[in-house]
């Protein structure tokens, strides 16, 4: 049986590397999209099992593009972790009415992120 | 009228002059009039006078006239009774004849004393004739006697009777002229006198009139320009054809609008200026907000990541950590968990300044607040040394408000304390004092001198730069503490003994309600 799967859509390097290195140990597939458009052009390709979306992201935010899958049938039913480092007050609930399913802000830690990720996959 | 009025007004004389003025007219019209009355008294009581004279007159005549008659009846009668009393009486009558010729002949026309004269003569005639008859009576020689009063004594009286008849017309034709001229002197006298009443009412109205209008129009055209003041029109004028105190006057207020509309302009155009400049730091107040956000945002990123390996490696991921690096990995933690403490500030204080803080409400316990606090800073107050207790009342309820910016406050006191103290320690206390929890932080720390109290808790404050040097820091925290209180409708204070320690207490309504926002 293959390895769940999980797209990280997220534009810095440095994070991109901190969630491979936490997964590296971990039974899922990781993904990787660079911006909005790809993020939700790999969600339609590839189905993942959960999504993480940072929220500034270039060409489309992860709001928006949380919006998008949500609004694809195909797609509308997959968790989204919202991460966000502009955490001015009411960004938690504008990730929660973009239709994210859980929402986390910067600078997280690794252990919480794990911790959700296990939660959403109903592995915890 | 009108135009007499501006006259009036136009003239170059002080209103009292003009007041002075006007009234001396209508008081020697009065005098005139006074005049003309005596003037008038007088000429009626000549005219009454010269009536009285001239109805005397005719009685005169009239008796002279009765005298004449009665005289030749005497005459008539001495023929028949032929007795001296009856001679007498005919002198009598004789006498009185001259006597009233002698009261009109002094004051007589000149053609009316010929007759006067010509009766004299005629009567002196008769009465010698009369003599002549009374010696004959006195004889007895009656019928001679009569004889002779038939033949010249009747003829020379019928002569003189019609004399004096003459004298009695020329004086009733005279008292008639009289009469007639009193009347006319009347009658000239009243129109006269009318006449002058009423040009002098008419001339005194008339003054009153212009006068007053020459003294209401300006006052009344002050009025207006006050009013027009009154409600903040600058730019008006007052406009009066006087030239006396009036005139004066108005040029003074115009003098007065025309200062107050260059104060206007000036202040006018100061609060321009001020408005201007006001938006200008609206701008650049909006322009830093957005700038301190944006950098938040930007060291948050890498912040993340610095942050997540640390802990990363920590936890092992990685591998195992030998034991000597897993000390300065553990420094590389704590230095960047206080680096973001920083950024939260600044973050924080953005956010309060753009008026973009809002508090997010939920149900949170007292207990739990304090317990948080006390346990993010146990560590530190354990390296230096110090004691760290909490007290915390036990029966406090469930509190309602932003509980993590609560948390948050008492971290900032609770540091604050931590980071001033030496040695001794620090205590943190909670109570609830009827609707309002009070925390307190107490420490045994430096103090703060009496004269900074007061500023203690504005933006980017410390007692002086040296402490920051000494303690670091940026200041940031009790000014966000202070807006978090108030913000939850409490009150921040503190009570310090330089060289002895401070407490900072702050007191928030247990349950957060709208209203109290404002207290």
């Amino acid at each position: 049986m293959s390895q769940k799967k999980i797209l990280l859509v997220e534009d810095n390097e440095f994070n991109r590397k901190i969630v491979h290195d936490l997964l590296a140990r971990q039974p899922y597939d990781l993904m990787e999209a660079h911006d909005g458009e790809a993020g939700v052009e790999a969600a339609r390709r590839e189905k993942p099992n959960l999504i993480i979306m940072d929220v500034q992201l270039p060409k489309m935010s992860g709001l928006d593009a949380t919006r998008r899958i949500r609004a694809e049938p195909e797609t509308s039913k997959i968790p989204i972790i919202v991460v966000t480092s502009f955490a001015l007050s009411g960004d938690d609930k504008k990730a929660m009415d973009a239709g994210a399913s859980a929402y986390l802000a910067k600078p997280y830690s690794p252990r919480q992120l794990l911790e959700a990720i296990r939660k959403w996959m109903g592995d915890a | 009228m009108g135009l007499l009025v501006r006259e009036v007004a136009r003239l170059r004389f002080s209103v009292h002059f003009k007041l002075l003025a006007a009234f001396m007219l209508v008081a020697a019209l009065v005098a005139v009039m006074g005049a003309m009355s005596l003037e008038i008294i007088s000429t009626m009581s000549t005219q009454s006078e010269a009536m009285h004279h001239a109805h005397h007159r005719v009685t005169a005549s009239r008796q002279a006239q009765h005298a004449l008659a009665m005289q030749m009846s005497y005459t008539a009668m001495a023929l028949i009774l032929r007795d001296e009393a009856t001679i007498g009486s005919i002198l009598r009558e004789n006498n009185r004849l001259n006597s009233g010729l002698a009261e009109i002949e002094d004051a007589a026309p000149p053609e009316e004393r010929e007759i006067i004269q010509r009766i004299r003569t005629a009567q002196g005639e008769v009465m010698a004739t009369v003599a002549d008859v009374a010696n004959l009576v006195r004889d007895g020689k009656i019928d001679e006697a009569m004889r002779l009063q038939l033949k010249e004594g009747y003829p020379l009286s019928q002569q003189v009777e019609g004399l004096v008849e003459q004298v009695v017309r020329i004086e009733e034709d005279s008292m008639a002229r009289q009469r007639e001229a009193t009347a006319r002197a009347n009658r000239h006298a009243f129109y006269l006198m009318g006449g002058f009443v009423l040009a002098s009412l008419l001339l005194a109205l008339f003054l009153g009139f212009v006068t007053s209008w020459s003294f209401i129009l300006p006052v009344r055209e002050a009025q207006g320009f006050l009013g027009r003041i009154a409600k903040g029109d600058f730019s008006t004028t007052v406009t009066v054809d006087n030239r006396d105190e009036f005139g004066a006057l108005a040029a003074r207020m115009n003098n007065m609008s025309t200062e107050l509309h260059r104060l206007y302009e000036e202040e006018r155009e100061a609060a321009r200026q001020l408005e201007a400049l006001n938006s200008q730091l609206a701008r650049a107040s909006q322009a830093k907000s957005e700038f301190l956000a944006n950098m938040s945002h930007e060291l948050r990123t890498p912040m993340n990541a610095i942050l997540g390996f640390t802990e990363m490696i920590l936890d092992d991921i990685y591998g195992d950590v030998p034991p000597e690096v897993r000390g300065p990995i553990q420094d590389v933690r704590t230095c960047g968990q206080q680096l973001l403490l920083l950024i939260n500030d600044v973050l924080d204080l953005s956010k309060i300044e753009a008026g973009r803080m809002e508090l997010s409400l939920t149900d949170y316990s007292v207990q739990e607040v304090v317990e948080t606090a006390r346990t993010s800073l146990r560590s530190l107050a354990a390296e230096k040394g110090l004691d760290f207790t909490a007290d915390v009342q036990v029966d406090i309820p469930l509190a309602y408000g932003d509980g993590k910016r609560i948390t948050q406050c008492l971290t900032n006191l609770v540091g604050n304390a931590l980071k001033f103290t030496k040695q001794g320690g620090v205590t943190i206390r909670a109570r609830l004092e009827g609707e309002r929890v009070v925390y307190s932080v107490t420490d045994t720390g430096i103090g703060i001198p009496n004269d900074q109290l007061d500023h203690i808790f504005g933006e980017f404050r410390q007692v002086d730069s040296s402490i920051s040097r000494e303690f670091g820091g940026t200041g940031l925290g009790l000014s966000i503490t202070k807006t978090f209180v108030e913000l939850h409708g409490g009150r921040i204070w503190v009570e310090s003994e330089p060289g002895r320690g401070s407490t900072f207490h702050f007191a928030i309504p247990l349950r957060f309600a709208k209203a109290t926002e404002a207290a």
